[in-house]
């Protein structure tokens, strides 16, 4: 195993791409979480009867415990950058065929699916580290009271780590089936922004919610919007999104099982060509 | 004698088309045994399977005795119809990914074999700025990594110039002289000839032949004469009741008898006695291209 990490490593750490990712993720995540503070410091910092309302009804989701849940929600929005160099990472061992190089070299073709989820995993576990880091400098940034309960929501750290393991994984998924970089982003890129959503609304409306077994989607509501925003929904809405997070951990972690084991079994049994 | 590897009833088919048709055939430890065929004849999916890139439909085959696996992978040194590399690495960054999965070799190796192959001075420069020649060196010297002691190799002088070309060819005679086995697929007969000891002919995935190259060269007794008056000794041949060729070219005339039989002691006194003198009597060889050429019926 020590082999697989060290060889997927020294393939990373020389593709630039892998970097510039990287460095987009760790810029995107405390951008995007930054405009929604100044979307709710605007609304709460007013002079006005109004906004003291707005902020004692809504609080600070910037501060202990909840920014944990803030910053997974609104991080979880860009999954598609980090999707971007899985999608390349697969389909480069096609494009420069080491994908039967690496065989014919000594590893065998679990082991090779294996390297690739350590792929994910390593990236999974950057983009994590930087949300973590966006959630740690928001929340001290905001604490009013040293006695705030710093980790209380912390859980959503292990919720952000899996929704994107998750996500990532339908990514190589795509990638590893199509094995064009292009055709793959473009497909994955299409099913991510217009062609699921579009399916879920309209099973909200139409398919009583069906669409929440999507394969995005079941990841997606294991982090449900955080409380200020559910509190535009009615109570029982929101407390019903809560209580769909339990559940939702053990769909996605069906799904993600389910699509590596059709990795592992296709490469198992296909030429490699 | 002990066999590298032993490929035993090996078929294959890509939908209709049935690339290789229950091939059979042992690699003997040491020698460097040449896979011939025409385009489209099984060679590249032979070598795939016993690679584990490809899977057959039927037989088996077995290395140092033993089914295929990763281990034994390991010790063999492998190029399969291109050198792959990740682009974007150099050459030193891509051998420590063939180290790495294979477990061949140190870091000195790396630099040894990049000597070797006359990449050294370039070791740093991304794959992608390589020439065709120098992208098959590179794939050579990971073949060569950690002095495998068996290398499979499919048309390994694919994209060389002269120079490299006889530098691959003078490399493989002297990996043979280290008790190197090397198996590789190749068009260019003349090459093999050069340097194979054993040969095995396919022919749109059947088996034409195999065995030691002489063999399969020497399936007829070509008797090659010349005298001072090439017409007289025809002529004097010819009532030996043997159909003779006479080549204009070199002046020669050749007679054949089947394999084996040619008394070359006989023929000299026959001529001797009929008086002529003959200035040159040798056995040849057929070539490789033609006997090739014979057997695929091109």
């Amino acid at each position: 195993m020590i082999n697989l990490i060290r060889t997927e490593w020294l393939k990373m750490r020389k593709y630039k791409a892998f970097w510039w990712i990287i460095g987009i993720t760790a810029l995107s995540y405390p951008g995007i979480n930054y405009i929604f503070y100044m979307v709710y410091d605007n609304l709460t910092n007013q002079p006005t009867q109004a906004s003291k309302l707005a902020k004692m009804a809504i609080g600070n989701p910037f501060t202990f415990p909840d920014v944990w849940h803030t910053v997974a929600y609104f991080s979880s929005w860009f999954v598609f950058i980090p999707s971007v160099v899985v999608i390349m990472f697969i389909t480069n061992e096609y494009t420069f065929k080491t994908h039967r190089q690496n065989i014919i070299d000594g590893w065998s073709r679990r082991q090779f699916i294996t390297s690739k989820l350590i792929d994910v995993l390593i990236i999974s576990l950057l983009i994590t580290l930087i949300y973590s880091a966006v959630s740690l400098v928001a929340g001290i940034a905001n604490q009013e009271r040293l006695i705030r309960d710093t980790w209380g929501k912390s859980y959503y750290l292990g919720l952000f780590a899996l929704q994107t393991f998750a996500q990532l994984s339908i990514a190589f998924l795509i990638g590893f089936l199509i094995r064009k970089a292009f055709l793959a982003l473009g497909v994955f890129l299409f099913y991510y922004v217009i062609f699921e959503p579009i399916i879920v609304g309209l099973l909200k409306v139409y398919g009583r919610d069906a669409g929440r077994y999507m394969p995005l989607e079941i990841s997606d509501r294991m982090i449900p919007v955080p409380a200020f925003l559910g509190k535009l929904n009615t109570p029982e809405k929101y407390q019903q999104a809560l209580n769909d997070i339990r559940p939702h951990v053990v769909f996605t972690i069906i799904l993600t099982a389910i699509i590596w084991f059709i990795c592992y079994w296709v490469n198992s049994r296909k030429d490699l060509k | 004698m002990e066999s590298v590897l032993s490929i035993n009833n090996l078929s294959k088919s890509y939908g209709v088309v049935k690339a290789l048709k229950g091939i059979s055939f042992d690699v003997p430890k040491g020698s460097v045994f040449g896979i011939l065929g025409p385009n489209g004849s099984g060679k590249t999916t032979l070598l795939g399977i016993v690679m584990d890139v490809l899977k057959a439909n039927g037989g088996n085959y077995r290395w140092f005795g033993q089914p295929g696996s990763p281990q034994i992978r390991r010790k063999i040194g492998s190029l399969l119809e291109t050198p792959n590399f990740y682009s974007y690495m150099s050459a030193i960054d891509n051998l420590k990914i063939t180290q790495a999965i294979s477990g061949r070799g140190t870091k000195n190796d790396i630099d040894e074999v990049l000597k070797k192959v006359n990449l050294y001075d370039r070791r740093k420069s991304r794959f992608k700025t390589f020439s065709l020649g120098m992208k098959q060196r590179l794939a050579i010297a990971a073949a060569l990594l950690g002095d495998p002691g068996v290398l499979v190799l499919d048309e390994p002088t694919n994209g060389l110039d002269p120079v490299g070309i006889a530098e691959i060819r003078n490399l493989i005679v002297e990996l043979r002289h280290k008790g190197y086995t090397v198996i590789m697929a190749s068009h260019l007969l003349d090459e093999v000839e050069k340097v194979c000891t054993h040969a095995a002919i396919l022919k749109t995935g059947d088996l034409i032949t195999t065995g030691h190259v002489d063999e399969i060269l020497m399936d007829e007794d070509m008797v090659e004469l010349s005298s001072a008056d090439i017409n007289a000794l025809s002529a004097v041949l010819k009532k030996m009741g043997k159909e003779v060729i006479i080549d204009e070219k070199t002046n020669t005339v050749q007679i054949i008898y089947p394999k084996g039989i040619a008394k070359m002691d006989e023929i000299n006194r026959y001529c001797f006695d009929n008086g002529i003198v003959l200035t040159q009597l040798v056995l040849r060889k057929k070539r490789l291209e033609a006997r090739f050429f014979e057997l695929t019926n091109n």
